[in-house]
């Protein structure tokens, strides 16, 4: 993907990526964090859970060892498929075992508030 | 005082708005206040090597994509001429082992020279290193919002 082109994954929680969600639109770019639950090695489809949220997440991209149990970071497009579940096209991942995740959720609310105050200061 | 040859650390978003200043193209702004260099923390996705020329890579740390360029050109440019050859072996090295080490899906840590591009900021590597560290991001992201709060955005205050 062209560098000129490619967006940045926007900083989600599985919880926002439901079709009642603002977030919920073909081809937005995200970066979501969840711990493996399932995976099917025919067709690359992980399932990722945080909490009581739950997503698909396509890997056939990405050259990783995925294990369920473990914690894992993707960035991707979402796509919606006919039935109206988005699935998350990978094209990045990593395993983040050891990450601090209540640190990541709260430092994520604070990089979003901040990125708001710059917003208005900069508009004002 | 100012933050002129400092590595400022700032988010993706902050850094996109850099503008540069008519009167020095090595000169760029954030809210009036004069920069030159910057760090920042992002995965890797975008790589496009040119053997013996560049690496252009991007790094997205949520908020943005900060276009990079890490030079790979230092045995043949005329730029390094006047330096020693040793030296110059040694750099072309370093720079090798870090376009080794930038590939898709990484985490990298950034250090470099803010210049302009097409139109847009970027980054040109001086230093890179992988960060396996996986809170490092969640820490560079705070490390940004307090300087901007605490410190870039005073010295704006003062510069103005």
């Amino acid at each position: 993907m062209d560098a000129s082109t490619i967006s940045a994954g926007a900083l989600v929680r599985l919880q926002e990526l439901v079709p009642s969600s603002p977030n919920f639109k073909q081809g937005a770019s995200f970066r979501v964090i969840g711990k493996i639950q399932e995976y099917d090695l025919e067709t690359a489809v992980a399932i990722i859970v945080d909490g009581d949220a739950s997503s698909k997440v396509d890997t056939q991209y990405l050259n990783l060892n995925l294990r369920p149990g473990s914690l894992y970071q993707f960035i991707g497009e979402l796509q919606i498929e006919p039935n109206n579940e988005g699935i998350l096209k990978a094209r990045v991942g990593r395993n983040v075992d050891g990450l601090d995740i209540n640190l990541y959720h709260q430092t994520m609310q604070l990089v979003k508030q901040f990125q708001a105050e710059q917003a208005d200061i900069r508009t004002f | 005082m100012d933050l002129y040859n400092t590595h400022v650390k700032l988010l993706a978003f902050d850094f996109l708005s850099l503008t540069p200043t008519r009167a020095d193209p090595s000169c760029f702004q954030r809210k009036g206040l004069r920069l030159s260099r910057a760090e920042s923390i992002g995965v890797v996705v975008t790589r496009e090597l040119k053997p013996g020329k560049f690496l252009r890579f991007t790094i997205d740390d949520g908020t943005g994509c900060i276009p990079c360029v890490l030079w790979l050109n230092h045995l043949t440019s005329s730029y390094f001429s006047r330096r020693s050859p040793s030296s110059v072996r040694s750099i072309a090295r370093t720079a090798l082992q870090f376009a080794s080490e930038i590939q898709l899906g990484v985490v990298a840590r950034v250090r470099g020279r803010i210049t302009g591009y097409r139109g847009t900021v970027q980054i040109t590597v001086s230093d890179a290193a992988l960060e396996t560290d996986p809170n490092a991001q969640v820490l560079h992201w705070l490390d940004c919002v307090r300087l901007a709060r605490r410190c870039y955005d005073k010295f704006s205050r003062i510069g103005a």
